[in-house]
């Protein structure tokens, strides 16, 4: 397909209005990260920092056992993202290339479990992971993920209903079994989905902050979402620790981010569709 | 374990497998989910004050939430015309910067960070921020009003303005449906744009004549959990207003967590969730029973009235 | 169809084992957790301070169990979202031993009286606390709390501000009036400059105290509203208030009016000592005074306290009670005098507090102060009457609505 130039003009013009909006808070935060405490609530605004005060880095990252939590978050990232991918395309594929009983009232059953909201079910699912003997342990945090998450089987549901049916049937007929048909001709062309959540599940479980608010209790066990939040006290808080931290934060999914977009493009424009 | 010789017939696909395949969901659910939510509708016919035993009260809580809680109905309608902003605006947002960012123009990759990059702020962070540039007397978008002679509104104290306010501030956050639509968009398969290109189809007839169909299957997924994100808002709320003001953003989700931490009637808050759970499922059966008309499977094309 | 059914079967059986390796490989862990390797007692302690005070919290907490050979106390901090982490443990039942504590009649239930052991401590022990602090940590007459810390409001005023008006800083005794003359010379609509700034959806909690400081109240000593927030000295309270904002003189805030007061263009506002730090960290020459009185009223505060209780279901309760009283004695209290307004008398004598030009301010309140209930303590649903308060403050002093008082008052006491 040709571009023309007004089309390209007109393809910047967008570009540039919603990286305005995208950034600009961003970019702020970045600035605040940088400014003294006078800088920040000056007004009006102080939109540079007269000296960049690159200490706030190194004074926020020290004040709380960061190394710990760093290492707690990459642990719980780390396996929930393997847990997820595992489990969530066996039964992403169960529900999109079968026929089966109850399928679709199981299939609804999954859903539902998207809509109950966290406040309610979260007292009775605490009680339950102390009777397991878990509160205080990653583990409420990770092994949930290897039973799949509502969210990413029916994304990933979505992706495999739109496949040829005639794949699995040819191979059926030169008599590769199920599971073979799923490894070797379903998961190749399930990369692209599969990177996509990956990405997703280290965004989301990235910033959890509510899982680990509730089931972890001393320093040793936090991760880098409740340090965050422990620069926010019931009256007041520290500004320029919650934007530097923020900023570290923002480091590793981003790098993921930027590394699977090759893969996004790759997994798929090989294979049929 | 029960073993059989596998079918040789290729259309016969052992009934088991199936349940196989789903049978790690089915463990968790019955390990993880289904305990606590069975607890929960449980609860919401006790009174539970959180700090000391429930007593029953059978539909006692329904009840009240029906005839005797004027905010229940307030939170609904509030809750109800977010979404309904919200659902279509984020839908079509996250259309549109899919479709911008898999145009091949030079520093694409850039942008597509850039747009994915909200996502992963923490929310502590980005509602301090959208606090101060909201901020209606010293905050920085209206200071740059200022300079174009406009005074700027009240953003967060204004009821008329608080609502449009955390609109702009939860559409910020569009990257993840923005990611899933651009996935799918680049799983179509280049030729077919080629070939219509040949025929002197244009981008726009390209865009709803290719795209759009092509992408049905998680345009459903992504109007289902948008509708469910929306109508359980909570995180935004909660950092940024409070509710208020003049409870103008008191949301549905709000108003079960404050009875639930905030009041600790966690009875009632359980009811609360089990009315939205209900709703929102209904919904959802709507919207899937909707989708036979709107949404196309590859897999199903070749069967004949498949159903879905 | 019966193929199906014993499918099912096979899959329950999968699902009840995989329950059952669930359950067992956890149970063995959770018992090993409870004896620490010394075989000491644990003690879980919960705290809402924030990462500024933690680490000295930790340093107290590490030197409390050098100290001791048969209690390790293990903290835990939870920040701005302490309230749901403890009611989630509440409602589980594993609530921490010792917390930190002030909204003691949402917890009461589930807090354990301590009425005897301060008994046990004696007279003196009790006595050395301040009245005041002991009847914000107890209710229906029960001791819930041994009191931790204390703020009491105040005005803070910003002195550059001041001095660029030629203005005299405002001093002890000064009226509401004083203020808002104050108020009006300060503000200066060109520069953004504005004399007072308050919340424009306070915390009936606050609030109140200035309803004391003008005789009414919210509710009288049976719990009734009507005839009390709705009485003429309110009103009067909300008028005034809402006469700043229509004078211009005054802003409402989206918070506390911190923010606001930081960035230098806000010459006064209400607070407890929670910005005295953070004030001067932001840049601002400031001073604290009193708050201003009412015509024939006596000032008077609302008193923010903290304090530690037990959890009733503590499995330590002895253990836990020794490590309170470390917690509230003399020398803890000198190790937080930077971030805590100590809550001993001995120690405020010693380390002549009284005579501290910023400190003596909150102590001078608290005296003032005593002998005041607020609601929270008298009704039995006091969350859901501050939510209806609330919407009726906001309604007054919101810019887009600025409500009559009298009318909405009158509406929210039916």
């Amino acid at each position: 397909m040709k571009t023309s130039k007004t089309y390209k003009f007109i393809v910047y013009i967008f570009l540039g209005l919603f990286s305005l909006y995208f950034l600009f808070p961003f970019i702020w935060v970045i600035l605040t990260a940088l400014k003294t405490e006078t800088e920040v609530f000056a007004f009006p605004p102080k939109i540079f920092p007269d000296i960049p005060q690159f200490h706030n880095f190194v004074d926020a990252w020290t004040s709380q056992p960061f190394g710990v939590y760093f290492k707690n978050s990459v642990i719980v990232t780390v396996l929930t993202t393997i847990g997820q991918v595992a489990s969530c395309s066996l039964i992403a594929y169960g529900f999109a290339r079968f026929d089966f009983k109850y399928k679709n009232l199981l299939f609804i059953l999954l859903l539902s479990t998207m809509m109950i909201p966290w406040d309610v079910t979260m007292i009775p699912l605490y009680m339950q992971f102390n009777i397991f003997g878990w509160i205080n342990t990653l583990k409420p945090l990770i092994v949930p993920a290897f039973f799949g998450s509502a969210y990413f089987i029916f994304l990933l549901r979505q992706f495999l209903m739109n496949v040829p049916k005639d794949l699995e049937d040819a191979a059926r007929i030169d008599g590769a079994n199920e599971f073979q048909i799923f490894y070797k001709i379903f998961l190749p062309i399930m990369k692209a989905p599969l990177i996509l959540i990956a990405v997703l599940n280290i965004l989301v479980v990235w910033n959890d902050y509510l899982g680990p608010l509730i089931y972890l209790q001393d320093q040793s066990k936090y991760t880098m979402a409740l340090g965050l939040a422990a620069f926010r006290g019931v009256h007041d808080m520290q500004i320029l620790p919650i934007m530097s931290i923020t900023l570290v934060m923002i480091i590793p999914p981003i790098l993921v981010f930027a590394l699977a977009q090759k893969y996004i493009v790759e997994g798929i424009s090989g294979s049929i569709k | 374990m029960i073993k059989k010789t596998r079918p040789q017939k290729y259309n016969l696909v052992n009934k088991k497998v199936p349940y196989l395949f789903i049978l790690p969901w089915m463990i968790g659910f019955v390990v993880f989910t289904l305990g606590p939510l069975v607890f929960s509708l449980i609860m919401s016919l006790f009174d539970w004050p959180v700090t000391s035993s429930p007593t029953f009260v059978g539909f006692g809580n329904y009840i009240k939430m029906f005839t005797d809680d004027p905010q229940f109905y307030k939170s609904i309608s509030i809750t109800f015309k977010f979404a309904l902003v919200f659902v279509p605006l984020n839908l079509i947002i996250a259309l549109v910067l899919a479709l911008l960012i898999t145009q091949s123009v030079k520093g694409i990759k850039i942008f597509r960070t850039i747009f994915y990059l909200p996502t992963v702020v923490s929310g502590v962070a980005i509602s301090i921020i959208w606090g101060w540039i909201f901020n209606s007397e010293y905050g920085i978008l209206n200071y740059l009003f200022s300079f174009i002679g406009i005074e700027g509104p009240k953003w967060l104290i204004d009821p008329k303005w608080a609502i449009i306010t955390i609109v702009i501030a939860s559409a910020w956050g569009v990257g993840t449906m923005m990611l899933i639509f651009y996935t799918d968009i680049k799983s179509i398969p280049r030729d077919i744009y080629e070939a219509a290109a040949i025929d002197g189809a244009g981008p726009l007839r390209q865009f709803f004549y290719i795209t759009i169909p092509s992408i049905t299957p998680t345009i459903l997924f992504n109007v289902i959990t948008s509708v469910i994100g929306a109508l359980q808002q909570l995180t935004l709320v909660l950092l940024l207003t409070g509710g208020g003001p003049l409870k103008s953003t008191y949301f549905y989700g709000l108003f079960v967590y404050n009875n639930a931490f905030k009041h600790h009637k966690l009875g009632y808050a359980s009811a609360n969730a089990w009315f939205m759970f209900i709703v929102i499922l209904l919904l959802t059966l709507l919207i899937f029973k909707s989708s036979s008309a709107w949404v196309f499977y590859e897999n199903e094309v070749k069967k004949e009235g498949g159903k879905k | 169809m019966k193929g199906s059914t014993s499918r099912f079967k096979v899959i329950l059986l999968f699902v009840l084992t995989a329950v059952l390796v669930l359950a067992g490989c956890s149970s063995s862990a959770s018992k090993e957790e409870k004896k620490d390797k010394d075989g000491k007692e644990t003690i879980r302690f919960a705290t809402w301070d924030n990462e500024d005070t933690l680490n000295l919290q930790q340093k107290m907490v590490d030197d409390f169990n050098a100290q001791n050979d048969k209690i390790k106390v293990v903290l835990e901090g939870y920040g701005a979202d302490y309230d749901t982490k403890i009611a989630a443990g509440m409602g589980a039942k594993d609530a921490p031993d010792v917390m930190y504590m002030w909204n003691y009649p949402l917890y009461k239930d589930a807090l354990e009286p301590l009425d005897s052991y301060i008994e046990n401590e004696g007279e003196e022990y009790k006595n050395n606390f301040y009245d005041a602090l002991w009847n914000y940590n107890k209710t229906d007459d029960k001791m819930l709390g041994l009191p931790v810390g204390y703020t009491t409001h105040v005005v803070y005023y910003n002195k550059a501000l001041f001095d660029e008006k030629g203005l005299e800083y405002p001093q002890a005794g000064w009226t509401w009036n004083d203020l808002q003359e104050a108020a009006k010379k300060l503000t200066d609509k060109s520069k953004k400059i504005t004399g007072f700034a308050f919340s424009g959806q306070p915390d009936p909690y606050d609030f109140e105290m200035y309803l004391w400081s003008n005789g009414a109240s919210f509710v009288d000593k049976d719990g009734n509203l009507d005839g009390n927030v709705n009485s003429a000295k309110s009103i009067e309270v909300f008028n005034m208030f809402q006469g700043m904002l229509k004078d211009g003189i005054a802003i409402t805030t989206e918070g506390s009016g911190s923010t606001e007061m930081k960035s230098g263009n806000v010459a006064m506002f209400v607070n407890g000592a929670w910005s005295l730090g953070s004030l001067t960290e932001a840049g601002i020459d400031y001073g604290v005074v009193e708050l201003p009185k009412f015509e024939n009223g006596q000032n008077v505060s609302i008193v923010s306290s903290s304090g530690i209780s037990m959890s009733k279901d503590s499995k330590h309760k002895e253990a836990a009670f020794e490590f309170m009283q470390y917690w509230t004695g003399e020398e803890a209290n000198k190790a937080r005098i930077e971030f805590e307004l100590p809550v001993l008398k001995s120690l405020v004598e010693s380390e002549q507090l009284t005579q501290d030009p910023v400190k003596s301010v909150f102590y001078s309140m608290l005296e003032k102060s005593d002998g005041y209930t607020p609601t929270s303590y008298i009704v039995e649903d006091w969350t859901t009457v501050a939510d209806d308060l609330s919407l009726v403050f906001e309604q007054i002093f919101n810019p887009s609505t600025l409500m009559d008082p009298k009318k909405v008052l009158n509406e929210v006491v039916k």
